[in-house]
């Protein structure tokens, strides 16, 4: 069971990691904040409690920093525009620095298993050519190469979304890993039911 | 009980691989057998996936690639895909949004990395 807990973590790792990098300037309200936590598997709480820790260094910072910029010749609100952007940079980029410096830490302390599965989650992916076969199979045209890069992606992130509430299903009904039909078709129905899937052979009728 | 009728005939429509020229769903050659197998190692599962787990997946990512395709070919510059329709679609969705965004920079930042060795190497 030990694989099957490991491995949302990690993807909620990674989710917590482009949730934040998105979303930088709205920052995690995050009620407990107990400075950096020593244990490495609350992988979440760690994260949250170092972009709280961030937020609140980069304030201090920007304070000279506003002082400063009243002397120059913009109205106020251009100048509040700029501080405001030149902060989420730096919020930024400070954010990304420890993101990799956690992770970094995370990584080093993987055991063997937990590191090939890791390699695989970010080695695998689909092979370009079969996709663009496909897509182009579909449109009739020729498509960009940035087009079958950004469709490999998404389909990536797709295969994630569907195993990983497979495997919750299956935890849920108290079967074991290897994944059956059965949990990836409840899966699907409960993805479905979230909107995760398109389905665009569904007319929805509005109002009648 | 359901679920043991319907997967015997799901086995059945498995082994019909490559067997004639119909463009069902059950007899389309696997394209992505070997990587969804890993992908599904990375994300969770059992080191060894059930196979028609795997040919669920791959059902599942094919209608998602049409469906997207579809849905990018009516907006935007019509009967054309373009990334803007596709990061358009998926605006919505948090992570997909935010791993096409560093796939993109990435590739950028690849490009011009190579662009940049390559033009020392003809320099020198």
């Amino acid at each position: 069971m030990d694989n099957a807990c490991e491995s949302p973590a990690e993807k909620v790792t990674e989710t917590v990691e482009s949730d934040e990098t998105a979303a930088a300037p709205v920052a995690p309200r995050a009620a407990d904040t107990d400075g950096i936590p020593e244990e490495t598997d609350r992988d979440g709480d760690v994260k949250e409690a170092a972009a709280e820790e961030n937020e609140l260094k980069s304030q201090d910072i920007s304070d000279p920093a506003a002082t400063e910029r009243e002397d120059s010749s913009l109205t106020p609100a251009a100048k509040k525009l700029k501080i405001d952007t030149k902060e989420k940079k730096e919020k930024k980029q400070k954010v990304d620095e420890d993101e990799i410096q956690k992770m970094q830490i995370l990584v080093s302390s993987f055991s063997e298993e937990q590191l090939n599965r890791y390699e695989m989650y970010r080695r695998s992916a689909f092979p370009k050519a079969a996709v663009k076969r496909l897509i182009q199979s579909i449109t009739g045209t020729s498509v960009s190469q940035n087009v079958v890069i950004a469709m490999s992606g998404i389909s990536k992130v797709f295969v994630g979304e569907v195993v990983e509430e497979a495997l919750d299903v299956c935890e849920k009904w108290g079967e074991m890993p290897p994944l059956q039909p059965k949990h990836m078709r409840e899966a699907v129905r409960r993805l479905k039911s979230k909107g995760q899937i398109p389905n665009s052979k569904h007319k929805k009728i509005i109002f009648f | 009980m359901a679920d043991e009728k319907e997967d015997p005939t799901f086995e059945e429509e498995n082994e019909e691989i490559g067997g004639g020229a119909e463009g069902g769903q059950g007899k389309r050659k696997r394209l992505f057998s070997k990587e969804l197998r890993c992908m599904m190692y990375g994300f969770g599962d059992d080191q060894n996936p059930y196979t028609e787990s795997v040919d669920i997946l791959e059902d599942l990512v094919i209608e998602f690639i049409t469906e997207m395709t579809h849905k990018a070919m009516s907006i935007g510059r019509q009967g054309r895909v373009q990334v803007e329709d596709i990061v358009f679609l998926i605006r919505k969705d948090p992570r997909k949004f935010a791993q096409v965004k560093d796939l993109l920079t990435m590739n950028e930042e690849l490009k011009r990395a190579r662009k940049a060795f390559d033009e020392a190497n003809y320099g020198s």
